[in-house]
């Protein structure tokens, strides 16, 4: 019993940083109705920058900032350049776009970093607290990453519910035309919506580097668990993509804990089908996953 | 004329039958005339090809975007393994076991996990179904960890006989008796006992490091055993097969001294893959090998580098007939691969240029009509799964005899990802356009690799290089030329047909434009 608490308290860290990366993945669904599979190379793309800045002023504030910033106009860039411009009609076409930015940003990280995995430095300690008499696998780390992963929610939660861009966002997102006509700029909406989820993505990966290597496919798998998180969540609900981001970490930290990581994919895709067999919508959606 | 004859009743099976028959003969003509290495390249190509016939189906004619056929090639490529590997012969019916039952086997397989996934994703939308297959993609070639005595975990599993030797493709057709005799008897009985419990103390640093170290996310062709960086990985993969002494795995830091390794009591089976001492991971080392246990002094023989230009050898190169005098191993794996390729080639050519491609399009433009004309939706959808899923499994079982190795590492989302660049590029819901595609994916690493030498890349420029040209190829056709290279082609032609402003040559162009796309695709 202590050991699945144990496993249960140690899924929190990646959790939150599954639930950021799913979070990125419903602000672009919101936004314009793709999903970005280019968001992890993004958030890749990024963390190697925040990397370099590292190495540079040594300062991990400034790294982070720096792959915030990195991270929203790389959204902005894709939206503008890629997704825009894709001809409504060619439904396929979105989906392989941005599978077309994923690979040629992973290419372009090799080429500029190199292929081998890097070990990101850590900001704060990474030994296990010590409480009431027992070491808990959480470390001062783990605090910090869920901290931001809080402070992020809360502020896009605000964001959208008490300012008049989140109201043009929530727009938006429900009905492009009816907003256009209301007098809101659809496009930079739009844009801003992808700006966003480049820096939550860009945290994420900021955060998540320092708990594994970072290499130009080492995010690959964070994509599977936050795609996994984000549609059982419903896609469309910033809500149900931190629960279920959060809840995925948890099981695949148990999981893990009882029998093997490498059992983490498995699991993660009989997650998704299970979901996408009985409850597609997802938990917190309405929005329809089915076709027919 | 041509029209009205194809009316006739079994006319086009009998077109397609003979379209397919003269590719097959004029491929296999051609690995009798290039060098292995060429042989080699064609192998690949035709393996992609299979593969991506049944992408084209997938995701041109069904409209369904997978991320997932390189995990079927996975459970092709592992089926065939396991068969070979652990089957004597066919259960229920006592038949000796050999490649061509395997690859059934591994058809098998395609048609179950097809059925599983297509299942699953035939009433999904677009995205949903792409994370879907991107998590088939990552986490199926993922379950091989999960059975380490049987799968080989993450090392993968070598191997035995990916040749005729082994027994099928009739053996007395290809090799003579010496060497059916020597050479798989050593390996049947040493690999399965002593390898299995090898492999995961000695190369499970190595495998993944190297793997990982290449950078690159698609397989490309430095992956291969051919070039001058991979011999590192070559060996792993493949010359794990040949070192039967055992306990001592061909590994990178026995290689720089072959020699050593000669003048050692193993000679008779180092022997027979060192045989050249320069020039040990081409394969082409291969060919000589049904010689060498003919001549004892093969160590003095391994040791002159003139031996890999045996007259002999050479001569072998010279036609079809030579597949009688002497063994190669890549032109028997291009004539493996091209064969598969050309039946896969004359049933995709059947099914989607037949009702089945009707019924697949009108679902993909619009299935409620579809539903409406008494098509079912949900079953197109997941019978197009099924034909690609079939397709990709043999893709893979071929691309398993390529490598005589299957382990997750080769059959990861890279390979997904590039057979969708491959189908993207060509031109999605073409046939021609999957072809074209097979050539890209083997051509451009190798025109890359060739341009970075002449102006002196560093290597990690040059093993990103084509990745980074696919991503921005693939954007750049999805925004300007969604039909890809065969779409444009159709449209340049279309057009070019048009000048001539008259309305009834228009009229003709329009239906001899509807004519070619449904015909050539």
């Amino acid at each position: 019993m202590t050991s699945f608490i144990d496993y249960v308290l140690g899924g929190f860290g990646s959790g939150m940083i599954i639930a950021l990366m799913a979070l990125a993945l419903v602000l672009t669904w919101r936004a314009t109705r793709v999903v970005n599979f280019a968001q992890v190379g993004q958030a890749m793309f990024t963390t190697f920058i925040a990397l370099s800045l590292q190495t540079l002023t040594g300062s991990w504030v400034i790294a982070l900032v720096g792959a915030m910033v990195a991270g929203a106009l790389l959204g902005v860039i894709v939206q503008y350049l890629v997704l825009r411009p894709v001809k409504r009609a060619d439904t396929s076409g979105a989906i392989i776009a941005t599978f077309g930015v994923l690979i040629a940003l992973q290419a372009a990280a090799g080429m500029i970093w190199g292929g081998d995995s890097r070990a990101y430095p850590q900001p704060f300690g990474n030994t296990a607290i010590t409480l009431f008499g027992r070491e808990w696998p959480v470390s001062a780390y783990d605090l910090v990453v869920v901290g931001f992963a809080v402070i992020l929610v809360v502020g896009l939660t605000l964001l959208f519910t008490r300012t008049n861009l989140g109201l043009a966002m929530r727009a938006t997102a429900f009905n492009p035309e009816v907003a256009r006509l209301s007098g809101i700029r659809v496009g930079r909406t739009l844009t801003i919506g992808w700006a966003l989820a480049g820096i939550v993505g860009a945290v994420a990966g900021v955060l998540v580097a320092p708990t594994s290597a970072i290499s130009p496919n080492s995010f690959d798998i964070l994509l599977v668990f936050a795609f996994t998180a984000a549609v059982i969540g419903g896609l469309d609900s910033l809500i149900g993509a931190v629960a279920l981001g959060i809840g995925t970490g948890l099981i695949l930290s148990v999981v893990s804990g009882y029998s093997d990581s490498s059992n983490a994919p498995v699991v993660a895709l009989v997650l998704l089908a299970v979901n996408l067999v009985l409850k597609p919508e997802g938990v917190f959606g309405h929005h329809k996953a089915r076709s027919v | 004329m041509m029209r009205d004859l194809l009316r006739l009743p079994g006319a086009r099976l009998v077109l397609h039958a003979a379209v397919a028959l003269l590719a097959w003969l004029l491929l296999v003509g051609i690995t009798g005339m290039v060098d292995p290495l060429m042989n080699y390249y064609i192998a690949l190509m035709a393996m992609y090809a299979t593969a991506m016939f049944g992408m084209t189906i997938l995701v041109g004619l069904s409209g369904q975007v997978s991320l997932g056929n390189g995990a079927l090639m996975a459970v092709g490529g592992y089926v065939f393994a396991v068969t070979t590997l652990n089957w004597e012969t066919v259960p229920f019916t006592g038949i000796a076991m050999n490649g061509i039952w395997a690859m059934l086997f591994a058809a098998i397989g395609g048609v179950l996990i097809g059925l599983l996934i297509g299942g699953l994703g035939a009433r999904l939308r677009g995205p949903y179904l792409a994370g879907l297959t991107l998590g088939v993609a990552v986490g199926v070639p993922a379950i091989a960890n999960r059975f380490p005595e049987l799968l080989g975990g993450e090392t993968g599993l070598q191997l035995t006989v990916p040749y005729p030797a082994g027994g099928y493709a009739a053996a007395g057709e290809f090799v003579d008796e010496a060497f059916t005799e020597d050479f798989p008897t050593e390996q049947q009985d040493e690999l399965p006992t002593e390898q299995i419990e090898d492999l995961p103390t000695e190369q499970v640093e190595e495998l993944p490091t190297e793997q990982d170290a290449s950078g690159d996310d698609l397989l490309t062709l430095d992956n291969f055993p051919n070039e001058g960086d991979v011999l590192t990985e070559g060996d792993v993969l493949t010359d794990g097969d040949f070192s039967a002494d055992g306990d001592d795995l061909l590994t990178l830091d026995n290689f720089p001294n072959e020699g050593d390794v000669l003048t050692d009591g193993d000679v008779p089976t180092d022997g027979d893959f060192s045989a050249d001492g320069d020039d040990l991971l081409t394969l082409d080392n291969f060919p000589t090998e049904d010689e060498l246990p003919a001549d004892p002094s093969a160590p003095d023989g391994a040791l002159d580098p003139e031996f890999a230009v045996d007259p002999d050898v050479e001569a072998t190169f010279d036609g079809l007939d030579g597949l009688d005098a002497g063994f190669i191993l890549e032109q028997w794996q291009a004539v493996l691969a091209v064969s598969v390729a050309c039946i896969v080639a004359f049933l995709a050519l059947n099914l989607v240029r037949g009702r089945q491609g009707r019924q697949w399009r009108a679902v993909r433009d619009d299935s409620v009509a579809a539903a409406v004309a008494g098509i079912s939706p949900g079953r197109s959808k997941v019978s197009a799964f099924v034909v690609s899923s079939v397709f990709a499994a043999l893709a893979g079982a071929v691309f398993a005899q390529i490598l005589s190795y299957v382990g997750p590492g080769a059959f990861g989302l890279g390979l997904s990802l590039s057979l969708l660049v491959g189908v993207v590029l060509g031109g999605r819901g073409s046939l021609w356009g999957a072809v074209i595609g097979a050539v890209l994916l083997v051509w451009l690493p190798e025109f890359v690799l060739r341009a970075a030498g002449d102006r002196g890349w560093e290597e990690q420029v040059t093993n990103n290089a084509p990745n980074l040209i696919y991503g921005l190829l693939v954007v750049a056709v999805v925004l300007v030329a969604p039909g890809g290279i065969v779409g444009s082609l159709q449209s340049l032609v279309r057009r070019v047909r048009r000048t001539p402003a008259s309305p009834s040559a228009a009229g003709l162009a329009e239906r001899v434009d509807a004519g070619v796309g449904k015909d050539d695709s």
